[in-house]
């Protein structure tokens, strides 16, 4: 297969960076024509990837061995493309006066996209840091001083743990004298101290982009100093990303070696999903809350990729996608609020009386966080609630469980605050929907209840995305 | 004759320094000095490696990491300029708004 054919959705979405670009440079400040463009392009990587998939072409490598197009790269494309549009949506009215928003939502979008189908060292690093540094960008495009730090913590904790990433990538390739994770394989079984320390230095830069406990503090002050769209391709985008190419990693390149990282991931993962839903709990601000849910969500994610079976790379993939829908739905209903720097969980009040739909939708989405059954989160828990039952790890079992306990109080908290009635004036002033939230919530609507109710499809997709043949 | 090992570790000292910097200093202007210094000292070892082994990856890898490093400053310094014109202060713990 030619490179033209197996990357058309990377390079659609790459043209459509340009014509953006252009578009946003030609038309006077304010003009929507950009954000079509990036839309228009966002969907026609849709349409490029679902068109892959139906032809038997995959998997083939590409440019030396350094990008894989299988059906996971290509189920990370939805995912990473389902993110972009609909930051883009999200960001339609609110972002509108910043003219870079869209190019710059793309071309991390590129980073993510190019992230599921890393085959090589080199890739790794530059799909990493394509992700990131317009992400940097984003993250400070509030004008206002909060944004600003938001951005400039990222910045240097991004830089930092890609420093730590990087010299890890640099003694992989000294010990094994490859860059290619295929050939990782057949080199990773002998324990030398240099790969060890390697292979331990690339995880950390790692679980610091997905947010696993230890590495994790940066999270709640970005989710909380970016604009709110922003922060909702950040939780839903970057998670996406850090957690396929950990799993590509390591079940690649160190199937071999399982045993001596997997127990380790284990007890992180652990930790995660604990300490990240206990510190949900007394969050008032909402952005701070969904980032500590996320940092917990990151560690049931990790437990996918502990087990080291092929039961746990289906469950994580497929966590994926109840977790991101949940997201949008959430963020699509906080963007409605208005344009507020942030909101707490006393801007909720009264809002089941005063806007009953939008406060059942938030409830849905709110569900599926917590894992209640008929919706997609609730199937997700399970998925791997299975694969950690499968592969004899009890303690990851119970540890999931108790923390969905923690996150569904934290949960509870906003829910509680909608039904109480707002002494005084409203607080929902701001209220505005534009078909962008609608379009987005119809989506994650659909998407979080079918996923509840009828699984079976998505998991037979997922069932053939993850299906490394040496793990069983 | 210079070994390779030789390199790697200086490598591993500059990486050092540069981790420790990070984590010390509370000025954002060194800290993002000190994070370029942790990656050029892996663009060294990969240098070094690629020297040991004849391979052209770890050199390609090494000037994609200069580039990058590149963009990285852009941004970076463009961000902390921009943070020193509303504060007129540059310390980390001052930006403490966002409680952290």
């Amino acid at each position: 297969m030619k490179a033209s054919v197996g990357l058309l959705p990377e390079y659609i979405v790459g043209i459509s960076i340009l014509v953006t670009m252009v578009a946003a440079m030609i038309r006077p400040h304010g003009s929507t024509l950009k954000s079509w463009i990036a839309l228009i392009g966002t969907l026609g990587g849709l349409w490029a990837t679902i068109d892959l998939w139906t032809k038997p072409v995959h998997p083939a490598l590409f440019f030396n061995q350094s990008l894989t197009v299988d059906n996971y790269s290509l189920f990370v494309n939805v995912l990473v493309l389902i993110a972009a549009g609909s930051t883009l949506l999200l960001g339609w009215s609110g972002e509108r006066e910043y003219d870079e928003f869209p190019v710059l939502v793309l071309i991390s979008a590129l980073g993510m996209m190019s992230l599921g189908m890393v085959a090589n060292l080199i890739t790794l690093f530059l799909g990493i840091e394509v992700l990131s540094l317009p992400l940097y960008v984003l993250a400070s495009s509030h004008r206002n001083t909060l944004g600003g730090e938001a951005g400039l913590k990222y910045l240097l904790l991004g830089a930092f743990s890609s420093g730590i990433l990087l010299f890890g990538l640099a003694l992989l390739y000294g010990a094994a004298g490859t860059m290619n994770f295929v050939n990782f394989a057949s080199v990773a079984h002998i324990h030398s101290p240099l790969l060890a320390a390697g292979l331990m230095l690339t995880l950390v830069g790692l679980l610091f982009k997905l947010g696993i406990v230890p590495f994790h503090m940066w999270i709640p002050d970005v989710y909380e100093g970016s604009p709110t769209s922003v922060t909702n391709f950040m939780a839903f985008g970057t998670k996406v990303g850090a957690a396929v190419i950990l799993l590509r990693l390591l079940a690649y390149g160190f199937y071999m070696s399982g045993p001596n990282w997997g127990p380790v991931l284990g007890y992180l993962a652990l930790l995660t999903m604990i300490v990240g839903n206990l510190l949900a709990l007394p969050q008032n601000d909402l952005k701070r809350l969904f980032g500590y849910s996320g940092i917990g969500h990151a560690g049931f994610l990790l437990i996918g990729v502990a087990v080291h079976t092929a039961v746990g790379a289906k469950a994580m993939l497929f966590y994926l996608l109840p977790y991101g829908l949940a997201v949008i739905g959430a963020f699509a209903i906080l963007t409605m609020m208005g344009n507020k720097e942030s909101i707490t969980i006393q801007d909720l009040r009264g809002m089941a009386r005063q806007k009953p739909w939008a406060a059942a939708l938030f409830i849905v989405f709110m569900f599926s966080f917590a894992g209640i059954p008929l919706t997609g989160g609730f199937v997700g828990k399970l998925y791997l609630l299975q694969a950690a039952l499968f592969a004899h790890q009890p303690g990851l079992a119970i540890g999931l469980v108790l923390g969905t306990f923690l996150g569904l109080g934290a949960y509870l908290r906003p829910l509680q605050a909608m039904f109480r009635t707002s002494p005084g004036e409203s607080n929902l002033k701001g209220w505005n929907v534009g078909w962008g939230h609608v379009v987005v919530l119809v989506v994650a609507l659909i998407g979080t209840v079918g996923l509840g109710v009828y699984p079976t499809p998505v998991v037979h997709l997922v069932g053939q995305s993850a299906n490394f043949f040496w793990l069983h | 004759m210079i070994y390779t090992n030789w390199v790697v570790a200086l490598a591993g000292i500059i990486f050092a320094i540069g981790a420790i910097g990070v984590m010390f200093r509370r000025n954002p202007l060194i800290m993002f000095m000190a994070s370029e210094m942790m990656w050029n000292a892996a663009a060294l070892a990969f240098i070094a490696f690629a020297r040991q082994f004849h391979d052209m990856n770890g050199q390609v890898m090494a000037f994609l990491i200069i580039a990058t490093a590149a963009a990285e400053v852009g941004i970076g310094l463009a961000l902390i300029v921009s943070v020193y014109h509303k504060r007129h202060r540059l310390d980390i713990d001052e930006i403490s708004r966002l409680k952290g």
